[in-house]
């Protein structure tokens, strides 16, 4: 006995669909869909561990509500080498992070503290750095040069991206000199390295703000730590290049659990605000 | 459109992601830590955990349900039995991130889920409910002055209450005004609103309801009742279809009345009009539930049909093409729920391993569970391990293949409530129907284990 009249199918009605991404908690080492990460501040919905974070969940959550104003949003990678295969793994990494390369720069205010603002992405090619991120990072200090505005820049990068060869290493000398102009003309620059902050961003612009803070447990090094066995031939200290062991060693200047560092940037641009007595007022 | 996502657990898990299979639909599960290898984990196309084993981090999860949605890209969410089936806030989730919601709209959920405002909406609409206020009652002296007119006893009841919560008989009037204030506080604690309503309390009542299916082009059908009068604390334990001991005039008025009030609520898809019976014969409107129902099996053995597919072509917009003259129930149908229980020990719940299962089976023999022979069974969710569902040519039949097939079952490693449930289909009063809502705590608990340990906490006063 059929109790409905039957519908007639509807043609192409089958989404595309693959298996979502899954990650593993390096924690607790549970796995748990990726969405489910990213909602809740890219935190491990079993013990609170602490998973990378995408740049544009960072913005939202540094950012005060509808402030991010983004800048060269369009720049891209033109493969300048024609390096084999690195065409196609942009074109995935594009796809899968809706970003057009690893670093995503803008201007926004924190707490009301004006701001320019860049945040690299470890979800697109390990956050490598080429020529896009250090053309944006260069014109994001441009812009704060120009309209007087502290910046803040949020690291999360595997290294220079090899597979633009000595232009990405480049990168490493114009985003060290741009970070330079601002300290030149008085202005602040605040740097956090988050997991993993290593390689050409590491040894550039990374550990040259005028405050260093990281996030709990990210590694940070420049060579990482197999790398480094391999060539010492010794084992390395359990804590070796983690944030923690950097700020023991005087690396750093502070460790800020996530869900405090909007409150903690906020703090930083106060005390360095140029109209300090007049946000007093407010 | 051809994935579906169930919100739900166990059993019911397991019931609609067969029905998913048959009609071609992929099923993704969700499941907490605990229910980690559970068998509808195991039986579904996607099995997902979403978080840790209290239901607040993962069933009752709405973002993390939704976000799950999306990223498998699902057509459809059925939200099963319990946790979120009937929230009016998850319904609205679901339409607002584009996923169908299998079940009703969240204003019918929100109209019938106030239960105060639903009498209101019942007596308008000249639907019978048992004497009382006429929706929310806020004053205690008012209410106290409506108490001595409709008579002792009184039933105070939170209007967003559910699952025996927020309920207080009040017998004597020297009681009234510290329950009244009492079933206040409990409800906003409870159910965060402080919104009760006042009912004469009707004592040796039977729990008749009716199942109701609506298509989404207001055409509503009933598929007949079910006699639900078998319960221990508001729990369930043995239903049937058709009610038995039922005069016909007073079914067709039961099914007639249910019809209207799912037009006046503007309802859709599966739902269920849950009637007071007295003596007499006289019905009144208890409470709608807005979702399937844990006993729907023994309607859809009297009908021949199955009424999670029935859910999903709602939700897909089918229209009805039968009437309600095309549909005739056939037979009856008992269902014994089987608990992880011991009745012995005041029906404590007894989780563990069910380190051996076998279930009865043959002609007019269904067996629903959650679990095979090896599975845990979780103190953290209820503690059902299987329906047996038993369909005969009449009722005598459906009672002794009832009493067949549990002998027929064989569960080892957790107690359950098999002798319990053989003793109410046994039993003098229930084979001859003088029965009522209270039956098994008033007189088969004194007598299978008298004193009940309750009574004696009672008379010494010991905890």
């Amino acid at each position: 006995m059929e109790l409905f009249k039957p519908i007639p199918a509807a043609a192409g009605t089958n989404q595309e669909f693959s298996m979502p991404s899954i990650l593993t908690c390096d924690d607790c080492g549970k796995q748990s869909l990726a969405a489910l990460v990213h909602l809740n501040g890219s935190t491990c919905p079993f013990c609170g561990g602490l998973f990378r974070m995408p740049a544009r969940a960072r913005i939202a959550m540094l950012a005060d509500a509808d402030t991010f104003i983004e800048t060269d949003e369009t720049l891209t990678s033109t493969d300048p080498l024609k390096f084999p295969k690195y065409s196609e793994k942009l074109k995935k990494a594009k796809a899968d992070s809706g970003l057009t390369d690893a670093i995503v720069t803008g201007t926004c205010a924190i707490e009301g503290y004006p701001a320019a603002l860049a945040v690299m992405d470890s979800y697109f090619m390990m956050g490598s750095m080429g020529a896009v991120v250090g053309e944006k990072i260069c014109d994001l200090a441009e812009i704060a040069l120009a309209k007087r505005l502290p910046l803040i820049i949020v690291s999360a990068s595997g290294g220079a991206r090899m597979q633009e060869g000595m232009i990405s290493l480049l990168q490493m000398t114009r985003t060290t000199m741009a970070v330079n102009k601002l300290g030149d003309a008085g202005l602040l620059y605040v740097s956090v390295l988050t997991h993993p902050t290593t390689g050409g961003v590491t040894a550039s612009f990374a550990m040259q703000g005028d405050v260093i803070l990281a996030e709990p447990k990210a590694l940070i090094g420049f060579a990482g730590p197999r790398v480094i066995t391999q060539t010492v031939n010794e084992e390395l200290p359990d804590a070796f290049q983690k944030a923690e062991y950097l700020y023991q060693q005087g690396m750093i200047d502070g460790i800020v659990k996530r869900g405090e560092l909007k409150a903690a940037l906020a703090q930083i641009l106060a005390l360095h605000a140029d109209n300090r007595e007049a946000s007093h007022d407010q | 459109m051809n994935r579906i996502l169930i919100a739900n657990r166990g059993e019911v898990a397991v019931r609609i992601i067969r029905t998913c299979k048959k009609l071609g639909f992929e099923s993704v599960a969700i499941y907490s830590e605990a229910d980690k290898d559970a068998y509808f984990t195991r039986l579904a196309d996607y099995a997902v955990c979403i978080g840790p084993a209290k239901a607040e981090k993962s069933y009752l999860n709405i973002a993390a349900i939704i976000a799950t949605a999306k990223a498998f890209k699902v057509w459809a969410i059925h939200p099963g039995i319990g946790f979120l089936s009937e929230s009016a806030v998850f319904q609205r989730a679901c339409e607002a991130a584009g996923i169908v919601f299998i079940g009703p709209s969240a204003e019918a959920m929100e109209t019938l889920g106030d239960k105060a405002k639903a009498r209101t909406l019942m007596i308008k609409s000249g639907i019978p409910v048992p004497p009382g206020s006429d929706g929310e009652i806020s004053d205690l002296t008012e209410a106290k002055k409506l108490a001595e007119k409709i008579g002792y006893p009184v039933i105070i009841k939170a209007s967003h209450g559910g699952g025996g919560g927020g309920i207080r008989i009040v017998h004597d009037k020297k009681f009234f005004d510290s329950e009244f204030n009492l079933v206040k506080q409990e409800a906003l604690a409870s159910f965060g609103s402080a919104s009760v309503y006042l009912e004469r309390y009707l004592t040796g009542t039977r729990h008749i309801e009716v199942q109701i299916l609506a298509d989404a082009f207001g055409h509503v059908l009933h598929l007949g009742t079910r006699e639900c009068s078998m319960q221990r604390k508001n729990q369930k334990l043995v239903e049937e279809a058709p009610a038995p001991n039922l005069p016909e005039k007073t079914r067709a008025q039961m099914e007639k009345t249910a019809v209207e009030i799912a037009r006046v609520v503007g309802y859709q898809n599966a739902g269920t009009v849950e009637f007071l019976l007295t003596k007499e014969n006289e019905f009144y409107f208890m409470e709608m539930n807005t979702r399937i129902q844990v006993e729907h099996p023994v309607t859809e053995a009297v009908f021949g049909l199955d009424l999670v597919k029935a859910q999903i072509q709602v939700a897909m917009g089918h229209a009805f093409a039968l009437s309600q003259d095309d549909i005739k129930p056939f037979g009856h149908a008992v269902e014994c729920r089987i608990n992880a229980e011991n009745p012995t020990e005041n029906f404590k719940p007894c989780p563990g391993t069910l380190s051996e299962m076998q279930c009865p089976s043959g002609y007019g023999v269904r067996v629903d569970s959650g679990y095979v022979k090896g599975d845990k069974i979780s103190p953290f969710y209820d503690s059902m391990i299987l329906k047996v569902i038993c369909f005969g040519a009449n009722r005598t039949e459906a009672l002794a293949a009832s009493c067949a097939a549990l002998d027929e079952l064989t569960v080892e490693g957790v107690d359950i409530n098999r002798d319990f449930a053989k003793a109410i289909l046994t039993h003098p009063d229930f084979i001859s129907g003088n029965i009522n809502t209270k039956w098994i705590e008033t007189t088969l608990c004194p007598a299978l284990f008298s004193p009940e340990p309750e009574d004696m906490e009672k008379q010494y006063g010991a905890v």
